[in-house]
């Protein structure tokens, strides 16, 4: 023990005689470091996956993006200051982040993610003393002795105990590191920091706004059939979701329909290992063990399946409608917007209504591609038309449409599909499924040189008319002859447009010459 | 334990490199100058106090992703004999190799009690186990049921890597060192943030540089110089990998003039004013451009290829037009970036509204950004027919033949028997604003090489413009809430 005192002694002394360096030219005195602990508003608009899935949400892995932006009040001081931001989502892209309202700008932005993990703890602590502490694994005696880091953790663990020099936890010992404590400059999360030079002391009000991943979006279609069949009511559900461990309470929230562009391919989020293993003379000892220091407190974790309704579901039909969200024009995007403040919780979902349109019209389309391939159940689908009469009119976000039948009072679902972005105007055909009722077979009925006869069958197995179209592949220069029944031109197709009778069939037939 | 606590907090400053044989290196005035791949040249003065004749010196705290190729160490009135750069990491497995023939202290500790016993060992070898000699026996060390304590670290054996030089020095005294190498691990690139205003057809343009560094070594007030250009790469294969990106949406054309910035050589050098810190893991925002009010305006693009049908309409790509020249535009050459770009909505908060990247471009160049897909502007293209023509209306057609501004007509004689098609496109275009657009529609893929040159264009609705060989553009103007049709017909060989 005498000896080690020795030694703590030396270094005092070299430590005296070798002062922090000095700067060739005169450095002005640091700046002042301002805390802005949290937003006092916040307002959170949420941007879907660029190339997003439609399926249900992962929280722990949500590609979309938002837009956070916050209202903060930071007294600071005349001079030059730091202004550092905690309580930030931690998805951000600091390259992203504006700074608005300081009285003389923004000079630099900083952002710090030298974190505070047991690695880089161990990097910083470089030829300081730390406790070793030794555990006896079978009588639990535990001893505490002084040590001095001597490697990098690359090179972990090595340390000058009174004895000598040892490799960490190597021996027959449990043996852990007690740190004095937490060196500068290392912080729990990545911090983004500004720099500013006030001429006199302020209290200001500032706004920083910032993009950050780990937010998506996500459109739902309820479609209750009418009893008549060609008439349903359209409810729309937006569902938003973050991955986020940051919380933003009472925010205006906001989603955006259409498709900004974005990078998807930006680097910087994966991070250095913060783990720090003990490795030994031939051998690394698995698992790390357990530092002393206390860890930082986890992430805020809530059930992930848990979904929070902000607008009123109906009770009955006779009830008010669900608040609903508010729609506008951004640039050629669209901004529906939540009439309320919310809450964007840390690692939750949530639902709000986007419409909720009574008796819209709809026409039940079976349709397949006819004239070749194989034979086939009819898509079923339920096209409209965008527009004010027929019951929209509304700019439709991209989602799921999920489609109810009537059946003894209550709704069951029926089928669904997807539907993209619609404008006012538009066709929208909301898929149904495949019908087992409607089916299409295709035969070839005779072929000579260059040309060959088709004949396609449509059965229909259900006790109405149904309305079925066919396109129709054809070869590019070869002409279509004999037909049993005319047809048209969709979308540069040849389009067979037929009403089936109930439990009835329907057929045509005709040539196709090859071009010569 | 309070008393050991203050001393821990005392000695709580002890510097890098203590406790070393060799002479440590003193105070740094660095200098960095950063390149856009991940390269930077880093200029470190420091005043060291040489004795005469032959020393080893070192440096530590050089960057952790340094060149060591690439180091120069300049002096006055010394040599350099030779500079060796040490990755010998010290880990434990590399202290027990080093310590081969040497004496250590065995603690063995009683698994049942806990009491230690110490004991002498010379280690033998470290070859897959470790061989002990303890007085005359020879063990190999199993499991670890003892520790190895070892008396001294081996002088080799570095926390991190380390430069060192061995000078031949002329006369003793103090002098400035300037050691000068090139390191991996900065990079920096432009983040732009335009807040565009579409009814007045403007935007505020903000420039930051932002830089990273990733090298493992924080530099402490240092001179900062950024040069927009990648130096030392491979030019061929820079070339090649440009042709294989999405192509652009027209409108882009480079410019001509020269900035006022600093330049170095073909480069434009953005120096930061006074000294900074570039701490490791961090990334460092510094603003380099503030205009306000430039011209700018929003367009609507989409380009079909060759027999190209949809299904279903798809949206028109949202351009932004703006320029960098000195009238009318952001005056000023563009550093590599994104430019990120926002509208206010109806309350007047800015919202995000798509984002794009720019290569290096000189001032006077026009630019027209893809910002995102238009939600309410959509075109459906549909080979609305295609048949084989005759050869006479084949030639009846060369009045139609399609040029490129105005010059020639690239003739192509076909000696072999072609087939002549007459390929019917229609474009529909739908608005659903609330205000009349003009859409651009580009048709490609008319130039099919040497032998299928020659297209006519016998019929258009919209008096088209041909941009290229293989490109012919159209202006569509769409009413408010309506549709237009354009209708091309084409005359080709394929």
């Amino acid at each position: 023990m005498a000896r080690a005192r020795t030694w703590f002694a030396l270094t005092a002394a070299v430590l005296a005689g070798s002062a922090v360096p000095a700067v060739a030219d005169g450095a002005p005195p640091p700046p002042q470091v301002v805390t802005s602990a949290e937003a006092t508003g916040s307002s959170v608009t949420i941007y879907r996956a660029p190339h997003g899935g439609d399926g249900e949400f992962d929280l722990n892995w949500l590609e979309g993006y938002a837009l956070i932006t916050e209202t903060r009040e930071v007294t600071i001081p005349a001079g030059r200051a730091t202004i550092r931001f905690e309580g930030v989502a931690a998805g951000m892209l600091p390259e992203s982040a504006i700074v608005t309202g300081l009285p003389a700008g923004v000079s630099e932005k900083n952002l710090d993610a030298d974190l505070l993990s047991p690695r880089n703890l161990y990097a910083r602590s470089f030829g300081r003393p730390v406790i070793l502490r030794r555990t006896h694994a079978k009588t639990g005696a535990v001893r505490e002795e002084r040590a001095v880091i001597r490697s990098a953790p690359d090179g972990s663990v090595i340390l000058q105990t009174a004895a000598g020099f040892e490799a960490a936890n190597c021996g027959p010992l449990n043996e852990e590191l007690v740190y004095p404590g937490v060196p500068d400059g290392l912080s729990a999360r990545p911090t983004l920091s500004v720099a500013t030079e006030s001429p006199a002391p302020a209290r200001v009000r500032l706004t920083l706004s910032y993009l950050a991943w780990g937010f998506d979006w996500r459109t739902s279609y309820v479609l209750r059939m009418r009893p008549d069949g060609r008439h349903a009511d359209v409810t729309a559900w937006v569902t938003l979701a973050s991955s986020d461990t940051t919380s933003f309470p009472g925010t205006m929230a906001a989603v955006v329909g259409g498709k900004p562009n974005f990078d998807e391919a930006r680097d910087g989020n994966d991070r250095e290992p913060g783990d720090l293993e003990f490795h030994c003379f031939v051998r690394p000892v698995a698992p790390p063990v357990e530092l002393g220091m206390a860890a930082p407190p986890p992430a805020v974790m809530m059930e992930a399946a848990d979904i929070v309704i902000t607008a009123m579901r109906r009770e009955d039909k006779a009830s008010a409608a669900p608040i609903t969200v508010q729609g506008e024009d951004l640039g050629d995007l669209k901004l529906y917007r939540m009439p309320i403040p919310t809450t964007v919780a840390a690692r939750a979902q949530k639902q709000v209504a986007l419409f909720d349109r009574k008796v819209v019209t709809v026409t039940p389309i079976y349709s397949a591609w006819i004239g070749g391939g194989a034979d086939t159940d009819a898509a079923l689908m339920l096209r409209t038309r965008n527009r004010p009469q027929d019951g929209l009119g509304i700019a439709l976000p991209a989602g799921r449409t999920q489609v109810f039948e009537p059946h003894r009072g209550e709704f069951v679902l029926v089928g669904g599909g997807t539907v993209a972005d619609k404008a006012v105007g538009e066709i929208v055909e909301f898929g149904v499924g495949r019908s087992p009722q409607v089916h299409v077979t295709n035969e070839d009925v005779a072929d000579g040189e260059a040309w060959s006869d088709h004949q396609v069958t449509v059965t229909n197995a259900n006790p109405r008319p149904i309305r079925f179209e066919g396109k129709a592949a054809i070869k590019d220069g070869a002409r279509i002859s004999r037909l049993s029944h005319p047809l048209g031109r969709k979308d540069g197709q040849w389009l067979w447009a037929v009403t089936v009778p109930a439990n009835g069939r329907a057929v045509l037939t005709y040539r196709v010459r090859e071009p010569e | 334990m309070r008393a050991l606590m203050i001393v821990v907090a005392g000695a709580g400053l002890i510097p890098f490199g203590v406790a070393r044989a060799e002479t440590p290196a003193g105070a740094s005035d660095l200098s960095v100058t950063i390149y856009n791949n991940n390269l930077a040249l880093v200029q470190d003065i420091r005043q060291i106090d040489l004795g005469a004749g032959r020393m080893r010196q070192e440096f530590p705290g050089v960057s952790a992703q340094i060149r060591p190729e690439t180091v120069t160490l300049a002096t006055p009135g010394a040599g350099i004999v030779e500079q060796n750069f040490d990755y010998d990491l010290l880990t434990p497995a590399r202290l027990l190799d080093k310590a081969v023939g040497q004496t250590v202290e065995l603690v063995r500790t009683n698994p049942a009690t806990g009491a230690e016993t110490r004991e002498s060992a010379q280690i033998l070898a470290n070859n897959g186990g470790t061989l002990v000699k303890i007085g005359n026996r020879i063990e190999v060390l199993n499991g670890y049921g003892a520790r190895i304590v070892f008396a001294s670290l081996p002088p080799g054996l570095r926390p991190s890597p380390t430069l060192s030089v061995t000078l031949d020095s002329t006369r003793a005294g103090t002098r400035p060192v300037t050691l000068s190498y090139l390191s991996h691990g900065f990079g920096w690139k432009a983040d732009y943030v335009a807040l565009f205003d579409e009814k007045v057809g403007k935007m505020d343009v903000q420039g930051w540089i932002t830089l990273t560094n990733s090298s493992g070594t924080t530099f402490d007030n240092a001179r900062v110089l950024l040069v927009a250009g990648q130096v030392g790469g491979d030019q061929n294969q820079d070339q090649n990998y440009r042709n294989y990106g999405p192509r652009p949406v027209s409108g882009n054309r480079p410019g001509t003039e020269t900035s006022s910035r600093e330049a170095l050589g073909d480069f434009y050098v953005y120096p930061i004013a006074g000294r900074t810190t570039l701490a490791n893991a961090q990334q460092k925002q510094v603003s380099f451009l503030d205009v306000k009010a430039a011209p700018a305006t929003k367009g609507y693009f989409f380009r079909n290829d060759w027999l190209n049908s949809n299904d279903a309409a798809q949206s028109f790509d949202t351009v932004l037009r703006f320029s960098s020249s000195r009238s009318g535009g952001l005056g000023d050459a563009l550093p590599a970036g994104t430019v990120r770009v926002y509208m206010r909505d109806v309350r007047g908060q800015p919202q995000f509204i798509g984002e794009n990247t720019i290569g290096h471009t000189p001032m006077g160049s026009a630019l027209a950004l893809k910002t995102g897909e238009a939600f309410d502007v959509k075109v459906q293209p549909t080979v609305a027919s295609r048949d084989r023509i005759t050869s006479d209306e084949w030639i009846r057609d060369e009045v139609y033949r399609v040029t490129v501004d105005g010059g020639k007509p690239r003739i192509v004689e076909v000696d072999r028997k072609a087939t002549y098609w007459r390929t019917t496109m229609t474009y529909k275009i739908t608005n659903a604003k609330a205000v009349a657009v003009t859409a651009e529609v580009v048709q490609s893929g008319l130039d099919r090489g040497w032998w299928a040159g020659d297209p006519r264009v016998p019929f258009e609705s919209v008096k088209g413009e041909q941009r290229s060989a293989d490109e012919r553009a159209w202006q569509v103007p769409v009413p408010a809430g309506g549709e237009t049709t354009l209708t091309v017909k084409f005359d080709t060989v394929y």
